[in-house]
Parts: C-alpha cells; sequence; structure tokens
C-alpha cells in the first residue's frame, strides 16, 4: 500500500534531484542523448562565477525574496491581529476577500497587473495622480521592476500567511491577555510580550513558507518581463528554464537549478537557526 | 477586546471602532480593486480602452471581448484539458495518500521513521530544481505534448501523505483491532473503516490539489507544445503574446476572468473546508 506513493516520489523527485546534481557535473545539450554527456567536473559551476546575468539573477532573486518576506511578515501579521481582535461585524468576509487571490492563476494575476501597471492607461499612476504625485514607469523602470513584482506577490499570497497568522493567534489562550489586563498591561505590552512570543513558531513557519514560495518565482517574471528591462527582473529560476529549454545547455541549467537548491537550503537553515528560541524548542 | 486595542472610555471606544472600520474597507478594497478591474475591463470597448485619464466602469455590457477570446486560443478545449488534468491528478493524489497516510499512521515496520521523515524532505523541493531531468524522464517514457506527461510526476505528493497520516493517526487503534480479530486485511481495513472516516480531510485536499494544478504553469509549459494540448492557464499565456495590445485588453482579460472562474466558484462554495484545512494543517497542495 506504501508503495504507489513512495514509489512515484522516488521517481519523480528523488531520482530527479539526484539527477540535477549529476547532469550539473557535465556538459551536455538538451537535444542529445544522454550518451553524449561529457564530464566536466565542477567547470559549470566556475562559469556561473563569471556568469553576469547568472549573478544578476541570483541577487535578484533574493532581493525579490527578502523584500517579499519583509512584507509579507507584518502584514499577515497585522491582517491576522485585526481579524482575529476586531469587534466589527463582517470578519468572515474580510477573511475570504483577502484569502481570493491566492486562488487564482499567478499568470492571470500578473497579467491583471501589468495592466494595473501601465504607465499611461492603468489606475495605478491616475490614483497616485490625484494625491499629486508624479506617474512611475513601474515594470518600465529598472529602478522599480523588482519592487513591481514584489508587490503583487505580497497582494497575491498575503491571505494564505493570514490564514497561518490567525490559526495560530487561535492557539494562545486568553486568560494571558485577562492576566495582563488585570496587571495593567496596554495593548502594546500584550503585543510584545505576549502575542509576539507566542507566535514564534507560526512566524518562522510563515518565514520559511514565504522563502521557499519566493526563490523560485518563474510565472510572472515569464510572462510579464522576460527578466528585462536590462536583466532588472532575471531571476534563477527564469535562468534555469531558459537556459535549458530556450538554448539547450542542460548542464549549465542543472548547475543553476543546483544552486537553486543550496541557495534555498542554506537560507532555511539560517533562518530556523536565527529565530530559533533561546531556550532550544524549535 | 475592545478594550484591549483602544481607550477604555466610550469615547475611545467609539473612535477605535471608527479606525478599525477604514482599515477594513481600506484592506477590502485593495484586495478586491485588481479583481475589479479584471473584470470591468473585459467589458470595454478598445475606445475606452484607449481613453484618457483611463475609463473606470464598461458603459454596457459587451461580450464581444469573450467570444474573441474564444475564437484567439482553444480555451474550450484547454478547458477540458485543465480538468482532465486537475482532476486527474487529484484523484491519483487522494489514493496514493490515503494508503500511504494510513501505512504510516497505522502500521509498525522498521524505518517507518526514517522514511517518513525522507517524504517530508521532498514536500518543498522547488519543482524547477527537478525540471531538466524531469523532462527527459516524461521525454523517454514517450509522454510529452500529452496530459498524462503533466499529470504522472505528480500523482503522490508527500502534503497529501503527510495529511491523511494526520487525520488517520487520529482514528482509534481499537476500531482496527477488533476488524483485524474478525480476519479483515490492512486492505479492507483501510477501504471498509478508515476510508469513510475520513471525509473532512479528502474535501480539504481535494480541492486543494485541484487548485494548485490548475493554476500551475511551468511544468505543463514545459511538457505541452500543440494548440490543441494546452490548458486553460497556458492558453491565457497564450492569450497574452497574441492580443498585447492595450485596445485588446478587454479580450486579455476576458481570458483572465475564464481562467479564474472554476477556482473562484469552487473557493465560494467551500471556503470552510480550505481554510479549516490550512489552519490545521499550514500548509498547501
Amino acid at each position: 500500500m506504501l508503495s504507489p506513493g513512495i514509489g512515484l516520489l522516488g521517481v519523480f523527485v528523488l531520482l530527479p534531484i539526484l539527477l540535477t546534481a549529476w547532469i550539473s557535473l557535465h556538459s551536455w545539450s538538451m537535444y542529445t542523448p544522454l550518451s553524449d554527456m561529457t564530464f566536466v567536473g565542477l567547470e559549470n559551476y566556475r562559469g556561473l562565477l563569471a556568469d553576469r546575468t547568472f549573478m544578476r539573477s541570483l541577487t535578484n532573486t533574493l532581493l525579490y525574496s527578502g523584500l517579499s518576506i519583509g512584507l509579507i511578515l507584518p502584514l499577515a501579521f497585522l491582517v491576522g491581529q485585526f481579524l482575529y481582535r476586531s469587534a466589527l461585524r463582517g470578519k468572515g468576509a474580510l477573511r475570504a476577500v483577502v484569502f481570493l487571490p491566492y486562488m487564482i492563476p499567478t499568470i492571470a494575476v500578473a497579467i491583471i497587473w501589468g495592466y494595473l501597471y501601465a504607465p499611461l492607461y492603468g489606475p495605478l499612476n491616475q490614483i497616485l495622480g490625484w494625491f499629486g504625485l508624479p506617474p512611475q514607469a513601474w515594470l518600465g523602470s529598472v529602478n522599480q521592476a523588482m519592487f513591481s513584482l514584489v508587490i503583487f506577490n505580497v497582494w497575491q499570497t498575503l491571505g494564505y500567511y493570514t490564514i497561518l497568522v490567525l490559526a495560530g493567534l487561535t492557539q494562545i489562550p486568553t486568560v494571558y491577555y485577562e492576566a495582563a489586563v488585570i496587571d495593567g498591561a496596554n495593548g502594546w505590552q500584550q503585543v510584545w510580550r505576549i502575542t509576539l512570543p507566542l507566535l514564534r513558531r507560526t512566524l518562522l513557519f510563515v518565514v520559511i513558507i514565504a522563502m521557499i514560495n519566493s526563490v523560485q518565482v518563474f510565472d510572472p517574471v515569464y510572462v510579464l518581463t522576460q527578466g528585462g528591462p536590462a536583466s532588472a527582473t532575471t531571476v534563477l529560476s527564469y535562468q534555469v528554464y531558459k537556459n535549458a529549454f530556450e538554448f539547450g545547455l542542460a548542464g549549465k541549467a542543472s548547475s543553476m537549478a543546483f544552486v537553486l537548491f543550496l541557495v534555498l537550503v542554506v537560507a532555511v537553515a539560517a533562518v530556523i537557526r536565527l529565530l530559533r528560541d533561546p531556550s532550544g524548542e524549535p | 477586546m475592545i478594550s484591549q486595542l483602544g481607550g477604555r472610555s466610550s469615547s475611545g471606544r467609539r473612535l477605535a471602532l471608527a479606525w478599525q472600520t477604514v482599515g477594513y474597507v481600506l484592506v477590502a478594497a485593495i484586495m478586491l480593486f485588481p479583481l475589479f478591474w479584471m473584470v470591468a475591463s473585459s467589458f470595454k470597448t478598445a475606445q475606452q480602452l484607449q481613453a484618457l485619464p483611463p475609463v473606470w466602469l464598461p458603459t454596457q455590457l459587451d461580450f464581444s471581448a469573450y467570444e474573441r477570446a474564444f475564437s484567439t486560443v482553444p480555451f474550450a478545449r484547454s478547458f477540458l484539458n485543465s480538468f482532465v488534468i486537475a482532476g486527474g491528478t487529484t484523484l491519483g493524489i487522494l489514493v496514493t495518500s490515503i494508503m500511504a497516510g494510513y501505512v504510516f499512521a497505522k502500521l509498525r515496520f522498521r524505518g517507518r521513521e526514517v522514511l517518513f521523515g525522507l517524504v517530508l524532505a521532498t514536500m518543498f523541493l522547488p519543482p524547477i530544481v527537478m525540471l531538466v531531468p524531469l523532462f527527459r524522464i516524461v521525454q523517454a517514457l514517450g509522454l510529452t505534448d500529452t496530459l498524462a506527461g503533466v499529470m504522472l510526476p505528480n500523482l503522490a505528493n508527500a502534503f497529501g501523505i503527510f495529511l491523511m497520516r494526520q487525520f488517520v493517526a487520529g482514528i482509534p487503534d481499537e476500531v482496527l483491532e477488533s476488524a483485524r480479530i474478525d480476519g479483515a486485511s490492512e486492505w479492507t481495513n483501510l477501504w471498509r473503516i478508515v476510508f469513510p472516516l475520513l471525509g473532512p480531510a479528502i474535501a480539504a485536499l481535494a480541492v486543494f490539489a485541484f487548485t494548485f494544478h490548475w493554476n500551475s504553469f511551468l511544468w505543463p509549459l514545459t511538457v505541452l507544445q500543440s494548440p490543441d494540448s494546452q490548458t486553460v492557464v497556458l492558453a491565457l499565456n497564450r492569450l497574452v503574446s497574441y492580443t498585447s495590445a492595450i485596445k485588446f485588453q478587454n479580450v486579455v482579460m476576458a481570458g483572465a476572468v475564464i481562467s479564474v472562474l472554476p477556482n473562484v466558484i469552487l473557493f465560494l462554495f467551500l471556503q470552510r473546508s480550505f481554510i479549516t484545512g490550512i489552519s490545521q494543517t499550514g500548509l498547501k497542495g
């Protein structure tokens, strides 16, 4: 009964990841049979260090992930706290509305936001104009393009992380807050002393999932920017795809993919280490 | 609860409520505006799309953009393909997850924890890392440009196994023991006794898996080539590349509405099972 599940995972997850590592040590064109692979050792990885587009995609990926997490974490906490605490009616409706974008294909989200960002005919610059702010180039600008992608990533995924925070908040026994009120603690003190420490595990989980999701960003880059303008939005996944399926450089693409994998492993390990409870609890 | 947020006096309470209302409206507006823009734009005429300043509301319900979207790319066919891929994959995930989840939860054998740990470790591997070898494997099996090629590598998934193990573990052992004494095999136990109790878990996993594979882009993009084998999301991507001029925004947005609709409907009906699913397991398809 175990074999179908384990067998499929073995053949379609474990085997491919080992193959990626193996192929990354070879020079091989996608269009030729496996037997044409030639072993080149770490040559592909050495090549990556000198490849400016690749290095740019690496820093862009880190930038995209860092900005996304930096925005998602406080916003998810804020909205989650709001949904948990507010006395307003209709909180269930708001929860559904915030979650809705998460259900939609990222390709559709990217397309919609592409039109929102349109410099001349888009509504965002129009709205900025109402507040006397100058129109922005958004996706057309080398400096703003990456941030523009981050914004709609946050928009799309915020609801999911908010639900995680909300689930964590409901786990905190209300007696803690009641005791704090009796002791004269104000709202801020309650957040700092009770909510945040007890939410540590949830927030750690949010950071890790957000990291895993953002480090493999592909769809919006493929459909909206193709890595431009001037490789301002090129990311690791996009480079892997392009090198493998447009240039046919399977060895190089695999070394890039493996770097992405290593970056993720190191980042997750670092975050677990940094955010771990001093008392030793994970 | 209010007193925790605002002041203690009634005027302070009223002020807090007012601020909360502002926050509520602001968040709702930000979340809904892009969706509003999508729907509204799909009904606008070419003139309205090129007007300055931008027009927010269409003056009439003009469905011609939808007809145009359907005639530009084979949306009808791609709908069928997406249903086969998302539905078939979901079914596969359910079967493999229930079986493996049962074994991990209820049967004792050597190396169980190590094996389960290994399964969990695969949960967060980004598909892009495996893309090149996966494509070659599917190619070697002769499945490129087929729906089966898209489905096959996804028929088992660690999250599903994890979710089912959690649920099956909650079923008391006594129920199974008495059936075993009556001579029931593990196979009968699983499908006669455990399976009927898994309703909520199956619903949660099914909606997750279905939307996840309906939305997926990178893998179908890699495997599928011919126009007849496209999924809805791939068709939408093609639609954009054919009609990127601003005056065709209505056609593209109509395509976006079409691609979004099944998931939105599914969500509206199964919202609770979705959100409790995430709250309980913290994860996605």
